[in-house]
């Protein structure tokens, strides 16, 4: 039974990569905390739910396309619109505060447009399937989370150090004075960063929503295990990331059998340990 | 003396303000007053933290915990008043908190700011699981049985009020010290500070310490005044949460910043859940849209943005250059400097 629990942990630390991706690449380019993080998480499941409704014949892996293409333009126009202004002050704490700010508006405006009642995107079996390859039971759901995972970070890693926007994404992140200098505009920059981690963070939304029920409440509840995902890896690190999910998970599934009341307590524990044996995480620079 | 002569009139005028409040506010006013006073406290204290030292903490609402099951478990268990197990609750948060110190300084930054976090998160489960502590239930203060309540508010609102004051003026104090001068030297920069012999870690170990010690105070005394506890509502990230909106909206690294954001905090929640007699999302929502445009129009604070509009003081802990005495009193020099500047040091 423990290689199972082991099994299910690293498949569940592929949901938790998936939070923490989208979070390391804005840290990693803008050096923002992005509070609203978990704001677009929860958003996204919404999304994704209402698109359901509208297609209730969609296959529910098919959902992740609308659901990029509207969260990256969410994630696009709040950067142009706020965050960018914000960042003016080379103080970080102004911009937390904005995305504070934001967090809060957008989940209580969620409260008030869809209440608090759990919901739950009922699109075919999909969710219920699982196969038996070694007498082991493994969830089709969380097996896909972990593959598309995998899938997005080598994307993502090709997308940063093969092609030019990645180059201008890298020289922006590394200095941003000096990219004016060659003609990019650093806030440009910012926004598509801010859409493609809005992106991000609606895939995680949506295979959330596929896996369990979800309210207002649920990106916030996940925003604590996103950021310990990206410190365990290094800020800025995605391989760093996809491993600190990995870590997370199977440390929280070990830690409740163990103990089942012991909640996120294992998780924060084996947290610890690690970043004070790797103070700048798995991947970090060392300063 | 002239820059000491405002702080002392503030000092006077808060302290009989509060000793004659009570009869004047009714039961209502007392205990707004109590929370806003106390958080009033607490948000000096994350402003000692981030505004003075540069340590950017998430996890203060460990010590607001620590403080209420401290006060209210040794109150019950050695059957004490409350307000002698309060004493106890500074010097078990400023134990832990130093004890922290020593592995969470290690981290830097961002990776800081999310393990005092994750610290708090910890803490609250292991109090959670400990047996003694009540479980998920939480527990009653059972000596507060015998009192008379009308007292017991009245006592609790003057120890609020003490430590809100006490806060704003140590921080003050220190803020003109030796120490506080090397505080503020290692928040601008810390490889320059080093070079002039400042004990960098020693510095901020001091004001966590202070910082944990006080939070463990104010939220013994809140949930003192609560009479009842539970691990949700003693470590609820809500306490850092508005911490930080309070000094980051009234101006970060003032005495005065978090003053003013207080009293818009409290402002906005009494207006919206009192006045409009809207639900507490509405209320929520208006304070996201005050941060959103504090940020985008005054990304230093209000307070700041007062101040250089009016060219007023009041609590400055700013200090001027010493040469620039020496150029007032010899006016026949030329100073190369401009008399009225003034520099944050």
């Amino acid at each position: 039974m423990w290689v199972g629990t082991i099994i299910n942990g690293v498949l569940l630390g592929g949901l938790y990569g998936l939070f923490g991706v989208g979070l390391a690449l804005v840290f990693g380019v803008t050096r923002i905390i992005n509070i609203m993080h978990g704001e677009f998480i929860a958003l996204s499941a919404f999304i994704a739910l209402g698109i359901a409704m509208l297609s209730p014949q969609m296959h529910p892996l098919l959902l992740i396309v609308p659901v990029v293409v509207i969260s990256f333009g969410l994630g696009y126009a709040l950067q142009a619109m706020f965050v960018n202004r914000a960042m003016r002050l080379p103080d970080p704490l102004a911009p937390l505060l904005l995305t504070f700010g934001l967090s809060v508006i957008v989940r209580n405006l969620m409260v008030e447009l869809f209440g608090v009642n759990p919901r739950s995107i009922h699109q075919s079996d999909f969710a219920q399937l699982s196969i038996n390859p070694f007498g082991i039971p493994i969830g089709v759901l969380p097996l896909a989370t972990l593959a598309l995972a995998a899938l997005l970070f080598v994307a993502l890693q090709f997308v940063l150090r093969r092609t030019e926007i990645g180059r201008i994404v890298r020289a922006t992140a590394d200095n941003s004075e000096v990219v004016r200098l060659m003609g990019v505009r650093p806030s440009s920059v910012y926004n598509i960063v801010m859409g493609l981690s809005f992106a991000l963070a609606g895939i995680a939304g949506l295979m959330l929503a596929l896996r369990t029920t979800f309210t207002p409440f649920s990106g916030v509840e996940r925003l604590l295990i996103s950021f310990e995902v990206v410190v365990l890896g290094g800020l800025g690190s995605f391989w760093g990331a996809m491993l600190g999910g990995i870590v997370l998970g199977v440390a929280q599934l070990v830690g409740l059998r163990l103990n089942p009341n012991s909640g996120f307590l294992y998780g924060n524990l084996v947290f610890f340990a690690f970043v004070m044996l790797r103070p700048n995480g798995l991947f970090g620079v060392r300063q | 003396m002239k820059r000491l002569s405002s702080p002392i009139v503030t000092l006077v005028a808060f302290a009989a303000g509060s000793a004659i409040a009570p009869w004047f506010v009714g039961d209502r006013g007392v205990s707004l007053l109590s929370e806003g006073l106390l958080m009033l406290a607490m948000a000096q204290l994350w402003n000692l933290l981030a505004g003075y030292t540069g340590l950017v903490s998430m996890g203060l609402q460990c010590f607001v915990g620590l403080g209420g099951y401290t006060t209210i478990f040794a109150s019950n268990y050695f059957s004490i008043s409350p307000y002698w197990a309060l004493s106890l609750a500074p010097i078990v948060c400023g134990l832990i908190g130093g004890v922290s110190a020593v592995f969470l300084f290690r981290l830097r930054d961002a990776y800081f700011s999310i393990s005092t976090w994750v610290f708090s998160e910890v803490i609250a489960v292991v109090v959670l699981m400990t047996p003694g502590l009540g479980y998920v239930t939480g527990m009653t203060l059972e000596t507060a049985r015998g009192i008379d309540f009308e007292t017991f508010l009245l006592v609790n609102f003057w120890i609020t009020a003490a430590i809100a004051g006490a806060s704003v003026l140590g921080i003050y104090l220190l803020m003109h010290s030796r120490l506080g001068l090397s505080m503020t030297s290692v928040r601008d920069d810390e490889i320059a500070a080093t070079s002039i012999g400042v004990n960098v870690w020693c510095n901020r170990f001091i004001a966590y310490v202070a910082a944990a010690a006080g939070c463990g105070l104010a939220g013994g005394v809140s949930f003192m005044g609560a009479l009842f506890i539970t691990v949700t509502t003693a470590f609820d990230l809500n306490w850092v949460v508005a911490m930080i909106f309070i000094v980051i909206i009234g101006g970060i690294g003032t005495l005065e910043g978090p003053i003013i954001g207080t009293v818009i905090y409290y402002g906005i929640r009494e207006l919206f859940t009192g006045v409009f007699a809207l639900s507490g999302t509405w209320y929520l929502i208006a304070l996201g849209t005050v941060a959103v445009i504090t940020m985008l129009i005054a990304p230093a604070g209000i307070w700041p943005l007062i101040r250089d509009r009016f060219a007023i003081e009041w609590l400055s802990v700013k200090r001027k250059v010493p040469y620039l005495y020496a150029c007032e009193a010899d006016a026949t020099r030329k100073s190369p400097i401009p008399h009225e500047q003034s520099y944050f040091v």
